[in-house]
């Protein structure tokens, strides 16, 4: 007769000390009233007893080794990270894309220096420059740095003051109409401003300047501003006399006539400056020889072989001249 | 066995060689004592030390192969088992959460393992641990038979020398069906509680109660049959 269920699962519970105190007191109290209990309670614990002295088995001793070398066999066949590596692993797999990183950044910024050194103009090292004094003036040497006369030819602005506003105004007007540049001359005219623009040959320009020199005693001032291909720096040319006009107008080209006009300022303020007016009665009498003679040193750069470079955009202003002669009250 | 494991036997196998033997001879299996160092050994293993790796095998391969082979009852296949859990749990230490031991989720995966097996296998019969000769079985079946019906308290290390006693008590567990030997094993063989076992197995703490309580009935009618089979040979003898 088999016991009830419950009970047996009590007895079971009882025999591997799983119940609590009270619970035990009730299984010997069940025991010592039921003999069937006691018997079942008696087959348990030899069936324990007897179980539990089973011989252990012992594993194989290559179980360790088997169990490495099966892992390493599963790394091999790359059926998984080896679980030896994954942390290690990840560390390596994390610092080669640190230092891939690195390595692309650096090749990146290398290529873009290499880039950089072809396509920006390389600049020829100049060793230090000294200033010395020439005593001889150069023979028309041009210099790099020097600025170019705009490639429409000579052209210039000669202003003139004068408080006998309309005796210079109409000698003006008298000489254009005898040298026959009426074609070549635009008239604009204000109470106090005569503005002629002249577009004309050099020797029209010359017999114009012959006429008008009479008239330059009338004059209170005469300034010529020669441009030149830098915008707004004009040179300027003070106290111009008209046979100055006509050498800086009638030069070969437009670089020379912008030379022959820095010489003449030069030459013009040191006259203004200096006492005697002689520099400026010489000039005067013989502006020609004189520009060409005394020519005041100008420093230049010495101490590496100057290569005389022709600018491809130096343009012949022979045969152009672009004269704005503005002729204003002294007022 | 190597330098190195030999090594590590020394200091973790002597422990639990010593402990078994202690139990066997009071002759009770008893909770085996979780050595505090299981965390740091698994977080080792987690670092990839396989030095850790090899200590954890060390440490609980006897225990799992054991249990192993008591249930599926085959010395190859408890071996080859016995691997694949370890393999398995060092493969997934990783998603170890600790929210058990490390001894129980050990044994979960080595069981859970052990019953695929066994449900998959036809290979799966008795004939491999009981292949003794009649002439013992019958000696052993008249031991068992004895040990039963005696009265008096049996002494426990009488009981664990008696060979051919404990030769035929694993032949009747092995007839029982495999969820109710694997409950026995894990509680009279491998000494865990109630709520280890329902750890292992995944189920309620009722029903490891029920399952153990029906398992041991189940194996007394084994030894029963056994003894009946001595007492019919014997019957049959004197007539």
């Amino acid at each position: 007769m088999k016991l009830n269920p419950k009970i047996d699962e009590l007895l079971n519970s009882f025999t591997d000390g799983e119940l609590t105190t009270r619970q035990q007191t009730e299984v010997h109290r069940l025991a010592a009233h039921d003999p069937q209990v006691r018997q079942r309670l008696k087959f348990l614990q030899k069936c324990k007893l007897l179980l539990g002295s089973l011989p252990c088995a012992q594993a194989p001793s290559t179980m360790a080794e088997d169990v490495v070398a099966a892992l390493e066999r599963k790394t091999l066949l790359g059926r998984l990270p080896s679980p030896m590596e994954q942390k290690i692993g990840a560390r390596h797999l994390f610092i080669r894309k640190v230092l891939s990183v690195a390595a692309i950044i650096v090749l990146v910024a290398v290529l873009s220096a290499v880039v950089y050194v072809i396509v920006t103009p390389r600049r020829t090292p100049q060793p230090p420059n000294t200033i010395t004094a020439r005593t001889t003036p150069p023979a028309v040497e041009p210099i790099e740095s020097a600025p170019t006369v705009v490639a429409a030819g000579f052209t210039g602005r000669l202003e003139l003051k004068t408080s006998s506003f309309i005796e210079v105004d109409a000698s003006i007007n008298r000489a254009v109409a005898d040298n026959d540049l009426l074609n070549c001359i635009s008239l604009s005219r204000e109470p106090d401003r005569s503005e002629y623009v002249l577009a004309c040959t050099p020797k029209g320009l010359d017999e114009l300047l012959s006429d008008l020199e009479a008239i330059w005693h009338n004059l209170d001032s005469a300034t010529l501003s020669v441009q030149t291909e830098e915008f707004g720096r004009p040179v300027v040319v003070d106290a111009v006399t008209a046979p100055q006009v006509l050498e800086i107008a009638s030069q070969n080209t437009a670089e020379k006539s912008v030379e022959v006009a820095k010489d003449l300022a030069v030459l013009n303020n040191l006259a203004e400056v200096l006492p005697g007016k002689e520099v400026l009665a010489a000039a005067s009498a013989k502006t020609s020889d004189f520009a060409v003679t005394s020519r005041i040193p100008k420093p230049v750069l010495t101490g590496w072989p100057k290569t005389i470079k022709t600018s491809p955009r130096r343009v012949e202003t022979k045969g152009n001249v672009n004269l704005v002669i503005t002729v204003l009250t002294g007022r | 066995m190597t330098e190195r494991q030999t090594h590590f036997a020394r200091f973790y196998g002597n422990f639990a060689a010593g402990f078994q033997s202690e139990s066997r001879i009071k002759g009770v299996a008893q909770p085996f004592n979780i050595n505090s160092d299981d965390t740091l050994l698994v977080e080792q293993c987690r670092l990839g030390r396989s030095a850790a790796m090899e200590r954890l095998v060390l440490k609980y391969q006897d225990r799992i192969y054991n249990v192993i082979l008591k249930i599926c009852a085959n010395p190859d296949d408890a071996a080859e088992l016995c691997q694949e859990a370890f393999v398995k749990v060092l493969e997934n230490i990783d998603k170890f959460e600790a929210r058990s031991s490390f001894y129980t989720w050990l044994f979960r995966i080595a069981v859970n393992l052990t019953l695929n097996h066994c449900q998959r296998s036809a290979r799966l019969q008795t004939r491999s641990l009981d292949a003794s000769d009649d002439a013992h079985t019958e000696n052993a079946r008249q031991m068992l038979q004895d040990f039963l019906s005696d009265d008096s308290s049996p002494d426990p290390a009488a009981v664990a020398q008696n060979k051919e006693l404990g030769r035929i008590a694993l032949r009747a567990l092995m007839k029982l069906d495999d969820v109710h030997r694997t409950v026995i094993v894990l509680r009279d063989i491998e000494g865990m509680n109630y709520a280890q076992i329902a750890r292992v197995l995944g189920i309620e703490l009722g029903t490891v109660k029920s399952r153990l309580s029906r398992a041991r009935d189940n194996l007394k009618d084994m030894m029963e049959n056994l003894c009946n089979e001595v007492e019919s040979k014997n019957r049959r003898a004197a007539q």
